[in-house]
């Protein structure tokens, strides 16, 4: 099966290899699980929130507040790095998970994501809608069937929300086709999620950016070396910061105005 | 296309005869009695079973109902795959009428998608189309079409209307006079054996040197494990009623 797209499966799971890879360093909790038969799989990864939580900010991760709280059964990575301010009930604590996973057929990878209460009650899409920062709320309200809607997980069979996968290469297209001009590798990965991440209570510390670029074995076969200032992301970089700011349908528009910065 | 008309008709309007036995759990003022129906085997449970809710639901008391969900044999019925689909996979072995219960509590979150409305059901059955024409055209065809295009094929699902949904599909089932074919098949193949819900992966309907693939090149290349064709194993096309076609136009 020939990959004629810029994001076949193969490079897919490469892209997703060196997000690991980063997401160790950092302890950031991502991992993968091959499926049962391993001719494929899919990236995850699990956190806990407190709802309505109060706000905590923590080195690092975005402007927008999320508290994390040590919980008893917190899993990976240790949350030693945030200061324990009050304890709550365990119905107010919620997990979600993150699972990447390729669509084949848009040839473009997919978040699905759940959420429960620590007794396994999961949340409804209203409650999801909830979390949603107002800055994406008024887009995805436009249309939630068309952008977030309740679908079959296509490994485990069970019930996630899935960010839809057919409007994703809208945007993730012109960052490619930058990246490919000026010759500088881009993690698909750590782009796309920085972007969808966001509007569903994902965050990406910013030093995924720099890694992306300082990685080896990189996908175009270069593999001379190159200045600093020629590998800084300045795509990434405000790529991320736009996230943050705008709602996910100006970003294409924000990076394609970027172009002229990154040199091509 | 014209001459595998009939085939097509006869897919579309493949009948399962069904049997309705409320849950005995469920709390009620008087007897239930069991409702009979022919369901479609392209069309969904959620969709075609308003008479069922509203027969079950007359013995009932309104705090005593939420949403209604169906199993069989102790298996949630997922209200997303065709009804066909679900019965040949689940109960193609047993005795005629198909014998499902009817909750009206406790749904299975784990298990089932929720259906609020039948606007989710059209949600899901026109995503089901347009990865079908991903596949099929890279999206070139479906996106062509106009709204009311759309909305003509969900219409001539829900109302059970086969000129006016192929009207339609028709445009989804052509390719241009120069290639052999899709540019890639839609499928999916499922399997009671496997935990995962069902294999669906890139194939391509000629090969490099211009042969035409046959359905057993595709098993050969996707399922290997289903070696022999006794196994249980079933394979759907989306959208649905491409099945017969599929078999006819590749065995």
């Amino acid at each position: 099966m020939e990959e004629d797209e810029f994001f076949g499966e193969k490079t897919f799971q490469h892209y997703c290899a060196e997000f690991i890879k980063h997401s160790q360093k950092i302890g950031d909790g991502w991992e993968w699980r091959a499926s049962k038969d391993c001719s494929d799989g899919y990236m995850c990864k699990t956190h806990f929130q407190v709802k309505n939580g109060t706000a905590m900010s923590h080195q690092g991760t975005s402007a927008h507040v999320q508290t994390f709280l040590p919980v008893e059964e917190a899993v990976d990575p240790p949350l030693d790095d945030f200061e324990v301010t009050e304890t709550t009930t365990a119905a107010e604590v919620i997990k979600y998970e993150y699972h990447v996973l390729y669509s084949c057929s848009y040839q473009v990878p997919v978040l699905y994501f759940r959420a429960s209460f620590l007794d396994g009650r999961p949340l409804a899409l209203k409650d999801i809608w909830e979390g949603v920062h107002e800055c994406y709320k008024m887009r995805l309200l436009q249309g939630p069937w068309d952008t977030i809607t309740q679908q079959e997980h296509p490994i485990l069979g069970q019930p996630f929300f899935v960010l839809h996968p057919c409007k994703t290469s809208e945007f993730l297209i012109p960052v490619l086709k930058n990246s490919r001009k000026i010759n500088r590798n881009v993690n698909y990965i750590t782009s796309w999620l920085s972007m969808v991440g966001p509007a569903v209570g994902l965050n990406l510390p910013l030093s995924y950016a720099t890694a992306a670029s300082q990685e080896e074995g990189n996908v175009s076969g270069q593999g001379k070396k190159r200045s600093l200032h020629s590998t800084f992301p300045v795509a990434e970089i405000l790529g991320l910061f736009c996230i943050w700011l705008c709602p996910p349908c100006w970003t294409q528009h924000f990076l394609s105005l970027l172009s002229p910065l990154t040199g091509h | 296309m014209t001459d595998d008309k009939d085939v097509l008709r006869d897919v579309w309007f493949g009948r399962i005869p069904t049997c309705f036995t409320l849950y005995q759990d469920e709390i009620t003022e008087r007897e239930a009695e069991p409702y009979y129906l022919l369901l479609p085997r392209v069309s969904y449970l959620t969709l075609v079973t308003d008479k069922v809710k509203k027969h079950f639901q007359k013995v009932m008391r309104q705090e005593d109902i939420s949403e209604i969900w169906f199993e069989y044999e102790g298996t949630p019925l997922k209200w997303h795959y065709p009804i066909g689909l679900l019965f040949d996979l689940l109960a193609s072995s047993s005795a005629l009428p198909w014998n499902i219960t009817v909750h009206f509590k406790s749904f299975p979150e784990k298990d089932l998608l929720h259906c609020p409305s039948k606007d989710v059901i059209e949600a899901h059955f026109m995503s089901c189309v347009k990865e079908a024409d991903a596949l099929k055209h890279k999206s070139q065809v479906i996106n062509e079409m106009q709204k009311k295009d759309h909305k003509q094929l969900w219409m001539g699902l829900q109302n059970d209307r086969f000129d006016q949904f192929w009207a339609i599909n028709r445009k989804l089932m052509e390719y241009p006079a120069e290639e052999n074919g899709f540019r890639y098949i839609p499928f999916r193949i499922y399997q009671t054996t496997t935990e995962r819900p069902f294999i669906q992966k890139l194939f391509r309907p000629v090969s490099t040197d211009g042969q035409l693939h046959t359905l057993g090149d595709l098993l050969k290349e996707v399922c290997p494990s289903a070696v022999a064709p006794e196994e249980m194993w079933f394979t759907w096309v989306m959208p649905k009623s491409d099945v017969l076609m599929f078999y006819l136009s590749y065995c």
